[in-house]
């Protein structure tokens, strides 16, 4: 992915997707194993079959999908399972490469896609921290500068030095989602993570997301909680099986809503 | 370009610090001996095969101490074996990474073979020992051995490179590889002489293996005390950078085909 920092930003546009496509191949799993080839050595209809099936076995996870984001907006995306919406964050957060298209991003990208990323169980909270950070794109000063609030936000004082291994999934949930959260990034990606942790924490993280989303940062953001798009987003985005079904404001949701209840 | 390398540089050495690190806490982590292993491991490896080569077999060579000879191989070419078998690896085993967040995936390569590096450096001091206890003594020209560690470092990274690549399109690399380095073990003169092997040719082929030109770099210095000749120094370099620079081409055109390979 391109990061023009230098261009000068004219009419505020943060991130400009461009006829992005995005194509799995599906069969790779299946391609080729001696074994199978020699099972299949004896059985010329299979092998036919699979010859055609390799052919088919192209999925586009996106399909020509274009759109802008505005600075401060909070854009939400919804659909189905599998509609895409996971990997056109990834795409955006550069993650993937697009198979065809393009993506400029102006601004430095902060992607909770998924928390937690690169923890090493036999390491302790605090090693993982710095190593979760690091993976995160942090430099070592905004860590050290932030450490205290980590572990305060997290409440994991007291298991600071347990490796991360003898934690609850709770606990690693609340830890990732500490790290996660100490930045200040122009561009936040979230799919989908403000479950975190017990009912207390879920309110406190909730609330956190909040200021981060209301300090005027542009938002992508995955939900399937029509609620909680509706209450956040100025603008939303329906894809379906790859492909922007529908652009507009939180009125998208209750069409999106109607659709999905008709199936 | 050199400020490219400076963002670079700055914006992932942290990461990269911090994942060599997580290498060096995981590897000795509950180990009572911890980082002693890393010096009483080629110890031990030598002493085994000393005695195996130099008793059992009767090898030797002449004029110079056969114990220096044979542990200045076995510490570069375990320093490839090691590094280049785990960066081969690195791609694969950080999939869940490479899937989630953006970072260079060249990254895991070379984490593992700064890793492996450190470890290399630590192995000197056992091979320090040996160079001052069987005699062989020291001299200036030491100087230049850090020369054939640049050329050992870069001819590992870029067979890391190259092997991690093909480990992710083809998953038997894993299998193939350990054959390979079996071969390749008994076909770089660690433990014997070059010159026992009396057929030219076959001599010609075998000085063209990059670890045989290292080795001999760094053992015309400690075994010979010479300054090695203008076509060592020429051996040696190429050797590293010719095999690097394929790497970093390799790696490059493929690693965006990576995440279809999860």
């Amino acid at each position: 992915m391109k990061k023009k920092e230098n261009k000068i930003i004219t009419d505020d546009i943060m991130i400009e997707v461009e006829k992005i496509s995005m194509r799995f191949n599906l069969g790779i799993e299946k391609g080729f194993s001696l074994k199978q080839g020699f099972i299949n050595l004896f059985n010329i209809k299979k092998r036919k079959e699979l010859k055609a099936k390799r052919k088919k076995n192209v999925f586009w996870a996106l399909k020509n999908v274009s759109f802008k984001v505005n600075r401060g907006e909070v854009v939400g995306f919804i659909g189905a399972n599998g509609a895409g919406k996971s990997t056109l964050l990834k795409v955006v957060a550069g993650v993937m490469k697009p198979t065809e298209g393009n993506v400029d991003v102006y601004g430095n990208i902060c992607p909770m896609i998924e928390l937690g990323a690169g923890f090493d169980p036999q390491l302790t909270a605090r090693e993982n921290i710095y190593l979760n950070g690091a993976v995160m794109g942090y430099s070592k000063n905004l860590i050290d500068l932030k450490f205290e609030e980590i572990v305060e936000f997290s409440e994991l004082r007291e298991f600071l030095d347990v490796p991360v291994q003898n934690f609850s999934s709770g606990m690693v949930a609340r830890l990732a989602f500490s790290i996660a959260t100490i930045v200040d990034p122009e561009i936040l990606i979230v799919d989908e993570i403000l479950s975190v942790g017990d009912i207390a924490f879920q309110a406190k993280s909730e609330k956190k997301m909040m200021n981060m989303i209301g300090g005027g940062t542009t938002v992508l953001y995955v939900s399937h909680s029509l609620a909680a798009i509706k209450k956040i987003c100025t603008k939303v985005i329906w894809l379906e099986k790859g492909k922007i079904k529908m652009v507009g404001g939180t009125e998208v949701c209750d069409k999106y809503l109607k659709y999905m209840e008709g199936k | 370009m050199i400020n490219n390398l400076k963002y670079v540089y700055a914006k992932y050495s942290f990461l990269l610090k911090q994942l060599v690190e997580r290498d060096f806490k995981v590897k000795y982590k509950r180990s009572i001996l911890g980082i002693f292993w890393s010096l009483l491991y080629p110890v031990l490896m030598m002493a085994v095969m000393a005695i195996v080569f130099s008793n059992v077999f009767k090898f030797s060579t002449p004029g110079v101490s056969y114990l220096t000879y044979l542990l200045i191989g076995l510490t570069y070419f375990s320093y490839f074996s090691e590094a280049s078998n785990l960066a081969m690896s690195s791609v694969v085993a950080n999939f869940s990474l490479i899937n989630k967040v953006y970072m260079p995936k060249y990254i895991f390569p070379l984490s593992k073979c700064i890793f492996v590096g450190i470890n290399f450096l630590l192995t000197l001091i056992p091979l320090y020992i040996i160079i001052i206890a069987t005699g062989t003594g020291l001299n200036w020209a030491h100087l230049f051995l850090p020369y054939s560690f640049i050329c050992l470092f870069l001819f590992t990274v870029g067979m890391g490179f190259i092997l991690s690549t093909i480990a992710v399109f083809i998953r038997d690399m894993f299998y193939i590889y350990g054959i390979i380095i079996t071969i390749w073990t008994y076909l770089t003169p660690i433990m014997y002489d070059i010159k026992i092997i009396s057929n030219s040719t076959l001599q010609f082929l075998m000085k063209l293996n990059p670890l045989y030109q290292i080795i001999n770099f760094a053992r015309s210095i400690i075994l010979y005390h010479n300054v090695p000749t203008l076509g060592q120094w020429a051996g040696c370099g190429v050797s590293g950078l010719v095999i690097f620079i394929i790497g970093i081409i390799v790696f490059k055109k493929n690693q965006d085909k990576f995440i279809y390979y999860v």
